[in-house]
């Protein structure tokens, strides 16, 4: 676990030795601050973060991959994949590591959206079950767009190819589950719209906490970090 | 140390390694020489366990490279060309991260990193950011993250590409000073580096092992080694060429003249390569026959006379066996 940690170290510091790390925290603050200023901080409105957390899924889409292009992708370009694959390490260890310290840098990232529970407090009577689901349901969908943007930046040494796939991927599975639904039908739409991400990540927002999206986005998650591994993996056979 | 028994490597359909066996011994520094494609690199990150190989055996220290691979990386300091750093990364923060990933811990760790910072001169760099540096101090920390574990098996590849001069010439003192005890292999194109640092060279050329040996075995079996110079007027003599008298000497192949003007020629002798230092015989030939000589010097075979002969042999050979090249000795 030591050689994990280490790696997920220093994967979240290097977000924060260059400015990619900050301009991401701030472009990421400033949108889903604006959101909240114009669509919560209002008189007459509910004292809950559920604005917030809708626009963070649809944010996420877009900052999650752009955190996890470099992951594997800047290794290679830049040689130091070599460096970890003679290091005494295995590629689950490596992959695991790089995984966690993308997760650590967006709860990093996260972490200034507190000041909106705080705002809330300051100025209502907040509901605090469905703010803890919303994170809840913010955190395990960030983990499943990283571990996606993961296997992507294992697939390239181009970050922009990780990143754009990252994102056309989660949308076209947006946009093919909708239109697959609506064409199906009873009863099979359900079935299909367990497939849609931002479905699941809706309920936690409204204080759901359904068992199935826990699992449903955990597995993904785990899927993409186990294709990782294949991937890593096969560049030694290759 | 290091033996590879029959190792084959395929990418696709390119052979880039062919069947290559070899043992090194502990303590051997050994130089592996060969145009680019040759199979160099693959058979170095096979032995570093970067890459299995297709067929055949890699073991170092007794270890096999495919099943014990995670411990045989901890026996080996790899530096890959270029010597890849993390950019952002402060030099001291780097090698504790090194050091971490080989397992050393706390005082430990601070001990190695203090050491192998030590031994590379970066004491007046360890605050700066490793993307500041100059390629000559990038390389010092690159040689300093594989000391980190202190490796009993060194394998640099390409240590002083894209260096200057002046940068060469300290990286090359640097290898020296570490190889001390270590078995070191290194991966060079600038053949007077290996010359100068290796005990032994391996030249590589189409995925095979060409040539083997020690420098100079290699360089004095190359035909030309037994060759020599000499400047001698006849002009007293009494009666035989010069020509004449060294075409007689026992084990000449040729002698060819070349006038330098009315009483001085200059003579190309050539012995069989294991002729041995034929100096005094010349001389005891020339004062016999009353031959005045102003010049006798054995012609230098340097590294690089071997590099281009086998080179072309291995080009000229397509079918071209792991057998070492007619030129070569075997270590």
């Amino acid at each position: 676990m030591r050689p994990v940690l280490l790696i997920a170290g220093r994967e979240c510091a290097a977000f924060f030795r260059t400015s990619a790390g900050w301009v991401t925290i701030a472009l990421y603050t400033l949108l889903s601050g604006l959101w909240i200023a114009l669509s919560t901080l209002r008189p007459g409105e509910p004292a809950t973060l559920r604005a917030f957390f809708g626009v963070s899924h649809w944010i996420l889409l877009f900052v999650a991959p752009a955190i996890s292009m470099r992951l594997i992708a800047e290794e290679k370009r830049s040689g130091t994949m070599e460096v970890l694959m003679t290091s005494p390490i295995s590629d689950w260890q490596m992959v695991l590591g790089k995984y966690l310290g993308a997760v650590g840098f967006f709860l990093l990232m996260l972490s200034p959206s507190l000041v909106y529970v705080g705002l809330l407090e300051a100025l209502a009577d907040p509901e605090y079950g469905p703010i803890a689901t919303g994170y809840a349901g913010v955190i395990l969908v960030g983990m499943l767009y990283l571990s996606a943007g993961l296997f992507t930046s294992a697939l390239t040494e181009n970050q922009v190819v990780s990143l754009l796939s990252t994102i056309f991927f989660f949308v076209l599975l947006e946009l093919g589950v909708t239109q697959g639904a609506r064409l199906a039908g009873p009863p099979f739409d359900r079935a299909i719209y367990g497939f849609s991400v931002l479905l699941r990540a809706g309920d936690f927002a409204k204080g759901i906490i359904d068992t199935g999206h826990v699992v449903a986005l955990l597995a993904g998650s785990a899927w993409f970090i186990v294709l990782s591994v294949a991937v890593v993996e096969s560049r030694r056979w290759r | 140390m290091i033996e590879l028994r029959d190792v084959q490597k395929h990418f696709g359909t390119v052979h880039a390694v062919r069947g290559v066996s070899l043992d090194v011994p502990a303590g051997q520094i050994v130089g592996i020489l060969g145009p680019n494609g040759a199979g160099k690199t693959t058979t170095v990150r096979m032995i570093a366990g970067a890459i299995p190989p297709s067929s055949g055996s890699v073991r170092v220290s007794g270890l096999d490279s495919v099943r014990d691979t995670i411990e045989v990386r901890r026996a080996i300091g790899y530096l890959p060309e270029s010597a890849p750093l993390y950019r952002e990364m402060k030099v001291g923060d780097y090698l504790a991260h090194r050091a971490g990933l080989q397992g050393l811990r706390g005082t430990a760790r601070r001990r190695a990193v203090d050491s192998a910072a030590e031994q590379c001169h970066l004491g007046e760099v360890m605050r700066r950011r490793t993307g500041q540096l100059s390629k000559g101090y990038r390389q010092r920390v690159g040689l300093a993250s594989v000391l980190l574990h202190d490796p009993k098996l060194l394998i640099l590849d390409e240590p002083t590409s894209g260096l200057d001069p002046e940068q060469i010439a300290e990286t090359r003192g640097l290898i020296r000073a570490l190889a001390g005890r270590r078995t070191m292999l290194l991966v060079s194109h600038i053949l007077p580096e290996v010359e100068r640092v290796c005990d032994r060279i391996l030249l590589f050329a189409r995925g095979r092992v060409q040539a083997d040996g020690p420098p100079g075995t290699l360089m004095g079996e190359l035909p030309g080694a037994g060759r020599y110079t000499v400047e001698a007027s006849s002009a007293g003599s009494l009666g035989a060429s010069a020509e004449m008298v060294f075409g007689a000497l026992p084990g000449v192949e040729s002698v060819e003249a070349t006038p330098l003007n009315e009483s001085w020629t200059r003579y190309l002798i050539a012995f069989a390569p294991s002729a041995g230092d034929q100096r005094e015989s010349i001389a005891l030939a020339a004062r016999s026959a009353n031959l005045l000589i102003r010049e006798l010097r054995p012609q230098a075979t340097t590294l690089e006379d071997v590099y281009l002969r086998l080179m072309a042999y291995a080009e000229n050979d397509p079918g071209l066996s792991s057998r070492a090249a007619p030129a070569a000795g075997a270590a």
